[in-house]
């Protein structure tokens, strides 16, 4: 079996009576990509920030490449890259010049024109954030995310409002940075992502665990079960017919 | 080390980018500057008499005849106070009444000729009280007979007064308001979540701009004084460096302010009116148009520890009569307790999220 890069045990986290996460254990081996998957709500979130040590855990443990989370929370910063659900940056300086200065909080001297070609946004290097695009900003967030070339990268719904180019337009991204060797943690509630992106996965469900094993596994399993789908499979769907009329990718950058 | 310096070129950077913010900070006061300068509020009030008398009390009937009139105010005080307060232009003319006072003797008003119509309307006003009385009281003695006699002062003029007033007026506004609105943007958008998971050290971040802002206090501060001096006949014969200390130390009391109001705050809209809560009052009572010496006794009293009050007097002080750091203690003292008190207040209600 591969190397274990994230093991998290028994993590809860309870807002008053609300169970947001109720002890849920997994794990994540070095180079995959791990999806936690669910509706809104379920918990995702909450799971993912409490490994990132922006929420105090309630109970159980994480540990991410050696290093405890909860003893070591400065470690663990620089040791992972965060794009959150909702990431922001400063109005006022070029992307450039943000990379730069992310870089120069982990103590590095970040190489931005490197880092914008990794996401495909060389030609906005002297763009401000505010000037890009939906897709072209959730790009950018990766890119700063990975200024600190970081053992695990965590994301928090990539690809959530973005138009179906945008976001194949980020799969081809992330598989490239998959296939470099780091190791990410993803959560998404598009089944497709899932089934495009991910390694494994983890369905979670008031705020519990209810299914994990790679995405394949999981469908055969639910076969195996003697599922039928009420409808017969179609050949193609309307986002297929809406990328097909429309082009897959060609469009954001416009 | 390195990263502090790296956090505060970014944090001036996206300061000096903010076109409109920074047009308003540094010009704004400039405008009112001139705005002020041209209606000229100090000549719309009363004549403002001190009066010093040196012959213990042998004269109830000039003080009791001069109260009856409305255009006076008088000031009663000792001798060198009411004399600094004319020199300061915040008396027209004192009246000295001698110590071997007697009726019939030739009083003199000492008059500040900087201010010549004050001077001259308060003469004449005068006069003619003291000619009143030789009617009523005295036909057969001779008149009193008002002398004005200038002081040497300086030749303040409102100019004088109001420009320190608006400089001390800024720091408080650039205070804040721009940390408070920064700040509860860069919460609201969730830029600051983002830099919580780098391993920056918040303090860092919060000194960055800080001194952003202590930067821009300084082009303030230079702008204004030179403006005054050059265009305004401003009297400054101050220390400039005394100046930026009073200055930086009531930045330092307003930004304290401005990250607690950033704290409790949750968008710019809670920002903005309890901004002004605190800041308009202050703006009105503290003595940056007008003197606060015409307030009743209690607003006095109490306007007298707000920090602008300290700021402003410190500012003016240092600016107009080349105070020193010993000459203005009781101000750096003042916004010295203050600052602690917001700092706390700051440490205590700021948040990142």
């Amino acid at each position: 079996m591969a190397e274990i890069i994230l093991d998290v045990q028994n993590l809860g986290k309870r807002y008053g009576s609300l169970v947001a996460v109720d002890g849920i254990s997994f794990q994540v081996y070095r180079q995959e990509v791990f999806g936690i998957l669910g509706p809104n709500g379920a918990g995702k979130t909450t799971t993912l920030e409490m490994i990132e040590t922006l929420r105090e855990m309630d109970s159980g443990t994480a540990v991410l490449n050696g290093i405890d989370v909860r003893k070591d929370p400065q470690r663990i910063k620089q040791s992972i890259g965060v794009q959150l659900q909702s990431s922001s940056f400063f109005d006022k300086l070029s992307l450039t010049e943000l990379l730069i200065l992310f870089g120069e909080l982990y103590g590095r001297k970040a190489d931005a024109t490197d880092l914008l070609s990794a996401v495909e946004l060389q030609d906005k290097a002297k763009a401000r954030v505010n000037e890009l695009s939906g897709g072209q900003k959730q790009r950018f967030s990766i890119a700063a995310a990975l200024v600190n070339d970081p053992v695990v990268l965590f994301l928090d719904e990539p690809t959530t409002g973005l138009d179906p180019q945008a976001r194949r337009h980020l799969w081809e991204v992330i598989r490239v940075i998959r296939n470099d060797g780091k190791t990410i943690v993803l959560t998404t509630h598009y089944m497709e992502e899932a089934e495009e992106l991910c390694d494994r996965v983890a369905i979670m469900d008031y705020g519990k665990i209810v299914a994990m094993a790679p995405p394949q596994e999981l469908i055969s399993r639910l076969l195996a079960s003697g599922f039928t789908k009420q409808r017969a499979e179609r050949l193609a769907t309307l986002e297929d017919v809406f990328l097909n009329l429309t082009g897959h990718s060609l469009r954001e950058e416009q | 080390m390195r990263l502090k310096w790296v956090l505060i070129i970014a944090s001036l950077k996206m300061f000096f980018r903010e076109k409109e913010a920074v047009f308003w900070t540094l010009f704004l006061p400039l405008f009112m500057v001139v705005l002020f300068g041209f209606v000229r509020f100090d000549r719309l009030g009363t004549i403002e008499l001190g009066f010093v008398d040196l012959s213990g009390g042998k004269a109830p009937a000039i003080l009791s005849e001069l109260s009856a009139i409305k255009t006076i105010k008088i000031h009663q005080g000792e001798q060198d106070e009411e004399w600094k307060a004319l020199q300061k232009g915040e008396r027209d003319l004192v009246l000295v009444i001698p110590a071997d006072y007697h009726s019939g003797q030739s009083l003199i008003a000492y008059s500040n000729d900087a201010k010549p119509q004050e001077t001259q309307l308060g003469g004449l006003v005068l006069q003619r009280v003291f000619d009143e009385m030789a009617m009523k009281n005295l036909p057969s003695e001779q008149r009193i007979l008002v002398q004005t006699k200038p002081v040497k002062s300086r030749k303040l003029t409102y100019m004088d007064f109001l420009l320190p007033g608006i400089l001390a007026m800024s720091i408080m506004q650039m205070g804040v308001f721009s940390v408070a609105f920064v700040f509860v943007d860069l919460k609201k958008r969730g830029v600051l979540r983002r830099l919580k998971v780098t391993p920056i050290r918040p303090n860092d971040f919060v000194l960055a701009h800080v001194v952003t802002r202590l930067v821009v206090l300084l082009l303030q501060v230079t702008m204004l004084i030179s403006a005054g001096v050059l265009f305004f006949h401003l009297n400054f014969v101050g220390n400039v460096g005394v100046l930026f200390i009073v200055g930086l130390l009531g930045a330092i009391v307003f930004l304290g302010i401005g990250f607690a109001i950033a704290g409790v705050s949750k968008s710019e809209d809670q920002v903005a009116p309890l901004a002004n809560l605190i800041t308009l009052p202050m703006m009105l009572l503290s003595g940056v148009f007008f003197s606060r010496a015409n307030l009743p006794g209690f607003a006095h009293l109490m306007t007298s520890v707000f920090p602008l009050t300290y700021l402003a007097d410190g500012l003016r002080s240092v600016a107009i009569d080349g105070a020193t750091f010993q000459q203005v203690w009781k101000e750096l003292a003042g916004l010295g307790v203050w600052s602690v008190g917001s700092c706390l207040l700051a440490v205590k209600l700021f948040r990142w999220e």
